[in-house]
């Protein structure tokens, strides 16, 4: 399938800092999880992808538009939606008032054909309902719902989102799941998350990335391929261990290097994620 | 772009920063107005003073402008930025007029400066704030920069008296024979701050590309 977001060589500096060092990707449809410790740049490189930030080096296109130009970003931004970590809203708005407002930034100037589309994707995230109500009277997981409304009013082809699972508690998050599964049909979805179930349940390509780079690119098979062989039980903390925690059970589970004769477990993605994250196993195999 | 910007105007009305621009103007007018309820007759020095305090409260206000609690989720989006923020000064504008008017009103008219030279100074302090916002809008990601900005137009105010030059003299009096000049100066900052403004407004389109320009200048890899 061809690539929708092509980026080579990205770099990115808030002053001595570096946030993104060097990054290449492709991106088709369907959703892509990006995995990475805090600081790691996921966030940036969202910002930049979503032609909130320009890059300081490096180019990319998206939706076969060079968002280096004046022209050719706002023709990206027209075909974009963009969920940022903290979204923001005007609290006086209702839900419907707001969708609206970024509908019309997103140049859905047809009043009639507008409301039609703000209803649709209100509905479509389940806020059909409550679209009257004021933002400050919702729950927090209802102005995230209002929040990726937004990002969906338009239709994107290219819907990038930020942690959109933070705060949300575990019935929330499922729902939320469901959009963004719903969302990746037919559209390229660039998801950032601390969530590695996240991942396993809702992409087909995850990208980890740590300091500004990228340290794994791949199937999200291919990252718990990755621990195969590196996960075993112990009844004790094994100080080899990269890592190493008790579980419900009592037992031990560790990573890293095991020693002969362990008794090895089947790995998870967050295994294969430790290890990437650990610089074992981190070639980019894209 | 015409029907955006019609269809722009009644949610941007709703998302400015009413309680800011609001107290700002309600301090203000009471500034303005101690005089006649206090029933004193303050020297012309002294109400030129009271009004560049007033001016200074109102710009004080128009610094939260630009502030946008969405900014982040409304960042990329095809309606500029520059248009937006041009929406927001023209819907304030008026009102901005009308309250200077008013303030003018309250003050003594026996000692009052002339009208047209003091609302110039009004206008360039209201510019240097939405010149100020506008920079921080570009340079930061600050959602709401407006308390920066008016620590920055409190600072100003505090050391450009201080710090112009004798010859640059700005903050004269009516009876001063510079008052004219320093007048004339008042008009270039405010054209100077007011063009500063209004490049900060649009977005950069790569900051990589000027600097791969000035990498192969200077023979260096971009």
């Amino acid at each position: 399938m061809p690539p929708t977001v092509s980026a080579s060589g990205l770099s990115l500096h808030y002053g001595r800092t570096r946030a993104l060092d060097d990054v290449s990707l492709r991106l088709a449809p369907g959703v892509t999880g990006l995995l990475g410790p805090n600081g790691a740049g996921k966030t940036t490189l969202l910002r930049v992808l979503a032609t909130a930030v320009p890059p300081d080096r490096g180019a990319f296109t998206a939706l076969g538009h060079d968002p280096g130009t004046p022209q050719g970003r706002q023709e990206v931004r027209r075909r974009l939606g963009y969920l940022p970590q903290t979204p923001g809203f005007h609290p006086d708005f209702t839900a419907f008032e707001f969708v609206d407002y970024v509908a019309i930034l997103k140049e859905l100037a047809d009043r009639g054909d507008r409301h039609r589309e703000v209803r649709r994707v209100l509905e479509e995230v389940g806020l059909g309902d409550v679209r009257g109500r004021r933002i400050r009277k919702l729950s927090g997981g209802m102005r995230q719902r209002v929040a990726l409304a937004a990002a969906l009013v338009g239709d994107p082809g290219f819907l990038v989102l930020d942690e959109p699972t933070v705060g949300l508690d575990p019935e929330q998050r499922m729902r939320f799941r469901e959009l963004i599964a719903g969302a990746g049909e037919g559209r390229t979805v660039l998801l950032s998350t601390h969530q590695t179930e996240d991942v396993a349940m809702l992409c087909h390509r995850v990208i980890v990335m740590a300091e500004g780079a990228v340290r794994f690119d791949g199937t999200p098979a291919e990252l718990t391929a990755r621990a195969t062989g590196r996960v075993w039980s112990s009844t004790e903390r094994d100080p080899g261990a990269k890592a190493g925690w008790r579980t419900g059970t009592g037992s031990f589970r560790n990573v890293g290097d095991p020693p002969a004769g362990a008794d090895l477990v089947d790995p998870t993605l967050e295994d294969g994620y430790l290890l990437a994250l650990d610089g074992i196993g981190t070639e980019v195999t894209a | 772009m015409r029907e955006v910007t019609r269809a722009l105007v009644g949610p941007v009305w709703r998302t400015m920063p009413w309680r800011a621009l609001a107290a700002a103007g309600v301090l203000g007018l009471l500034t303005a107005a101690v005089p006649a309820v206090a029933g004193a007759e303050p020297d012309p020095w002294q109400t030129l003073l009271l009004l560049r305090g007033v001016a200074l409260i109102g710009a004080l206000g128009l610094g939260f402008l630009l502030d946008d609690p969405a900014r982040h989720l409304t960042a990329p989006v095809p309606a500029r930025r520059l248009l937006r923020q041009a929406l927001r000064v023209g819907l304030v504008a008026p009102l901005a007029a009308l309250w200077w008017t008013a303030a003018l009103l309250l003050a003594p008219s026996a000692s009052r400066p002339p009208a047209g030279d003091i609302t110039l100074e009004a206008v360039v302090v209201g510019v240097l704030a939405l010149a100020g916002a506008a920079l921080a809008v570009r340079l930061t990601d600050e959602a709401r920069p407006g308390p920066f900005v008016a620590a920055f137009l409190l600072l100003t105010a505090v050391l450009a008296p201080l710090l112009a030059p004798e010859d640059w003299a700005l903050f004269v009096q009516p009876d001063d024979p510079r008052w004219s000049t320093a007048h004339d100066r008042w008009a270039v900052l405010a054209v100077v701050v007011a063009a500063a403004g209004v490049l900060c407004g649009p977005e950069p389109v790569g900051r990589g590309r000027r600097r791969a320009a000035k990498a192969r200048r200077a023979g260096g890899p971009p």
